[in-house]
């Protein structure tokens, strides 16, 4: 077995760039088209669907714009209309704040709900394809209108929660402005659970692919099934709950029925002189702005964190090459101060005891 | 770390994406439209409508019809967007087409409520129509979308037969000194209080002559208002739709051209904050009808979703006009209740107004030809013969008379919120009475024709015909709940009129600056400039 050679640092920068002048093969470069061709269309999609709108919409929120039969009039406005929406916008910051609330308290009611019938469809039950059916469906049915139909019926709220009792206790004892978006989380609460059909089926793919040998470790240990799911089920399902906790984020975020998205809408075609595409899409900054940092927020709560084991495996080799360090310190010391003394006594700087004793 | 910000910007580019993009709208090119420079165009300067015609015949109708001779004889087509019944433009487009067979008319239909968002789709895309009808005028002019028609409109000769107001109060121009004129009426609903003849007569009260007076109405609601009645079913004096409040103060002035005593610059909202008081006062003592879907009304007829207007216990209804054939002349509802409602014109205040023809608010929409629009002289035919052209609506009252036809629901069309004539031609308007009254007795025909000549001095609601009208509404009158505050009796109606002055006469100085000044249709004389400004740095 040969033996590998340590490169020294002269040796390393040669061979980069000897690296660098080297020519790539055929195939190599046959493989990097191919890879550049695959990105393509999601470069352009990126640049026409995304950084275009954005940047069109970003130029749109500094101008007072009007919509004329003979070409859009722009005048500059600068940052007045996001100085309007924040002074002068009564209803964007109530919206704002009712949003903000029921999001948070609607976003894991959803999840949590999403993850409890992902685990009951994940066990061995009869007619386990009907019911996943049956959770996916009101994704493909509850469209915007129909939803709204459903919900003028009475349809969006549990009838055995009296949500009348539920707010009036409510307000009573928080201020409406809390009170108000926890009544409507209560008042819509099947709408609120119709919308988990995604993240049921994502919960469903990552339970699947959780390794069944490490349940039935943990049952050999004498684990029961409440402890496999906190040490088992949760730890290995937590990048999918954080996938999900965005994924429901952006989607009550960006839903037709988000009021504040009805109020972007109102204003981009107000006949109000203030208000229209620029105002619109200012207001669609700043929204967009409040949801970034709530998904950043939900991000930072929920971002996969390494196992314990892991730390501690992590730890322990640091450790082991902090002791390694530290002995090849004291070696490289006592090395040194051997010379130092085999110096000063060939100079006849030092007695040594040696030659004391063999005097004696 | 790389996957961990990788997943974070993606995250945030979806975010981002999903929502600053939709204010983007179309994400069409944006680049500057040329602002400035009279850039609405005049439609009617390059020609007037001449007057010469030929009357023709057409296969189908008995109707003579005025072919103009200064009309294109090119094959053209007109795009006529509307919030009008739809299956009766549709004929009316038909007809015109047979007039005039080398133009084609597209009609295309929207509901109010998305009527704005799809023409601003439309107008973004480059689609702009030819012919518009708008609601609130805030909308089309700051976005000047109409046309100067006034060259076409002051040369027309049926123009000058229309009801009073429109000429006289200006309404579609806006009060421009230059007498330029935007909108024209395109459908007219007069305001009316109907009033149940039967409960009058259960009640033992006295029909009020077609003169009456606002005090003898008040008087009226509260004789009729009998909450302790033998029948067990209280009485109420009125069942409100309209508040009383804008009535009152057109009919209070004969010297002004709108809403909240609007004279052509300034608002005076004295006379609104009477009408105002006066009916949260009846609505505070207990001489309104609750309205639907309230306790109040599960109280009083055992139904959460009831209405006034068939009960048969609401004595004045303050009803829009359209009520009347739309539900209480239908023959289901005939057939139904016991009710026999008859209109009465909104009282004068004054006894001196009541011998006279009054002010009396009324719903008109307005239309216009757009300032994209290649063919103005034949866009303006066409929206004269859509609204208040006399062969127009000799069309119209065939096809109201024939109530085989009928609308998506399967209803005759008359009976879907047919208009009023704006125009005052008599032979119009024996046709109209023929095919409104058809079915009545002599005495309630006489009613209509009584009420039909006393409410020919409409004023539209401010928000069709004045400038900055809506921006106040938005930004002051709604916002603080002037209505709410007035009926919960926490507030009185005059406390509100000399800062609601100030406010309106702001908005509507600054609504005239952008939308006529040197940024829009720059219209406006030096002179109008600098009196527009003073008035908004007074009013600031």
């Amino acid at each position: 077995m040969a033996e590998t050679k340590k490169l020294t640092r002269k040796e390393k920068k040669e061979l980069k760039e000897r690296m660098k002048h080297l020519k790539s093969g055929k195939l190599e470069k046959r493989y990097a088209r191919v890879g550049y061709i695959f990105m393509i269309p999601w470069f352009i999609g990126a640049a026409i669907f995304l950084a275009y709108p954005l940047g069109s919409s970003f130029w749109y929120a500094l101008n007072n714009i009007r919509i004329t039969p003979l070409g859009r009039i722009f005048n500059f406005v600068g940052h007045g209309n996001f100085t309007q929406i924040l002074i002068e916008d009564p209803d964007f910051m109530i919206y704002l704040v009712d949003y903000l609330m029921s999001t948070a308290l609607s976003v894991p009611i959803i999840v949590v709900f999403a993850l409890l019938i992902a685990m009951m469809l994940n066990m061995k039950i009869k007619g386990k394809g009907f019911f996943r059916l049956i959770f996916f469906l009101p994704v493909i049915i509850v469209s915007g209108p129909i939803l709204g139909m459903l919900n003028a019926e009475g349809a969006g709220s549990v009838s055995a929660i009296d949500t009348a009792a539920l707010s009036e206790a409510i307000g009573s004892v928080l201020p409406s402005i809390i009170a108000k978006p926890i009544s409507d989380v209560f008042g819509n609460m099947i709408t609120t659970l119709w919308y988990s059909g995604v993240q049921i089926l994502i919960f469903l793919s990552g339970l699947q692919k959780i390794d069944k040998s490490m349940y039935e470790a943990a049952k050999i240990d004498g684990g029961s099934a409440w402890e496999c799911f906190w040490k088992i089920t949760l730890p290995n399902m937590r990048s999918m709950i954080m996938l999900n906790t965005i994924y429901t984020v952006v989607f009550i975020s960006n839903n037709s029925d988000n009021p504040i998205i009805q109020l972007i809408k109102e204003s981009m075609f107000s006949g109000t002189k203030e208000k229209g595409y620029g105002y619109a899409s200012a207001m669609a900054w700043l929204y967009s702005i409040v949801v970034l940092i709530l998904v950043g927020l939900f991000a930072l709560i929920l971002m996969t964190r390494k196992d314990q084991y892991e730390k501690q495996v992590k730890r322990a080799i640091k450790a082991r090459k902090k002791e390694k360090r530290n002995k090849l310190k004291v070696e490289r010391r006592n090395r040194r101060n051997a010379r130092r003394i085999e110096k000063q006594r060939a100079k006849g700087k030092i007695t040594t005891h040696n030659t004391k004793r063999e005097d004696y | 770390m790389k996957k961990r910000m990788m997943s974070i910007l993606l995250a945030g580019c979806l975010s981002m994406g999903a929502f600053a993009g939709c204010g983007g709208g179309n994400g069409a090119a944006g680049g500057n439209g040329g602002a400035g420079g009279n850039a609405g165009g005049n439609a009617g300067s390059a020609a007037n409508v001449t007057n010469d015609y030929e009357l023709i015949t057409v296969e189908g109708s008995t109707h003579q019809y005025k072919k103009y001779k200064d009309m294109t004889t090119e094959n053209i087509t007109l795009n006529y967007f509307h919030f009008d019944q739809d299956e009766t433009v549709k004929l009316l487009a038909d007809r015109f087409m047979k007039i005039y067979p080398n133009i084609t008319v597209n009609v295309q239909y929207e509901n109010v409520a998305n009527y704005n968002t799809t023409l601003s789709t439309l107008v973004s895309n480059g689609e702009a129509p030819d012919i518009i009808m708008h609601s609130d005028c805030d909308y089309a002019l700051s976005n000047m979308l109409l046309a100067d028609v006034s060259a076409y409109f002051n040369s027309d000769e049926e123009t000058k037969n229309l009801a009073d107001t429109i000429n006289s109060a200006g309404l579609g121009t806006y009060n421009l000194e230059g007498g330029m004129r935007y909108s024209v009426p395109v459908k007219f609903f007069p305001g009316a209080m109907f009033i149940d003849r039967n409960v009058l007569e259960t009640l033992n009260l006295n029909v009020p002559t077609q003169n009456w007076t606002w005090p003898e109405m008040i008087q009226l609601i509260k004789d009729a208002t009998v909450l302790d009645s033998p029948d067990g079913m209280a009485y109420y004096g009125l069942g409100y739709y309209n508040r009383l409040d804008s009535y009152y103060g057109i009919a209070a002035r004969q010297d002004i051209i709108g809403e909240f005593g609007f004279n052509g610059k300034t608002f005076d909202l004295a006379d609104w904050a009477v009408g105002e008081q006066e009916f949260s006062n009846l609505k505070i003592g207990g001489y309104i009808a609750p309205v639907t879907e309230t306790q109040a009304m599960e109280d009083w007829c055992g139904d959460w979703e009831g209405w006034a207007g068939n009960t048969g216990h609401a004595a004045i209804f303050s009803e829009a006009f359209w009520t009347f054939q739309n539900t209480w002349n239908t023959p289901g509802y005939k057939d139904t209740y016991n009710l026999d409602i008859v209109p009465y014109v909104i009282p004068a205040v004054s006894d001196a107004d009541a011998g006279e023809n009054h002010h009396s608010i009324a719903t008109i929409d307005y239309g216009g030809i757009t300032t994209s629009c290649q063919y103005p002289r034949e866009a303006y035919e066409l929206l004269k013969f859509m609204s208040f052209g006399i062969d127009g609506w000799y069309t119209r009252c065939e096809i109201y008379a024939d109530e085989t036809i009928v609308n998506a629901m399967g209803t005759a069309l008359k009976y879907d919120v047919m208009p009023v004539p704006i125009t005052k031609d008599e032979g119009v308007w024996e046709e109209y009475i023929k095919v409104f009254c058809a079915g009545m007795d002599e005495e309630h025909t006489q009613l209509w024709r009584d009420y039909f000549k006393s409410c020919m001095q409409p004023i539209s609601f401010g928000w069709t015909s004045i400038a900055g009208y809506w921006n106040f509404c938005d930004q002051y009158f709604n916002s603080i709940g002037i209505h709410d505050l007035v009926d919960a009796g926490t507030a009185q109606a005059a406390d509100y009129v000399e800062e609601a002055n100030r406010k309106a006469n702001y908005y509507h100085a600054q609504a005239m600056l952008d939308y006529f000044g040197p940024n829009a249709y720059n219209v406006l004389t030096e002179a109008e400039i600098a009196e527009y400004e003073q008035m908004k740095t007074d009013n600031q």
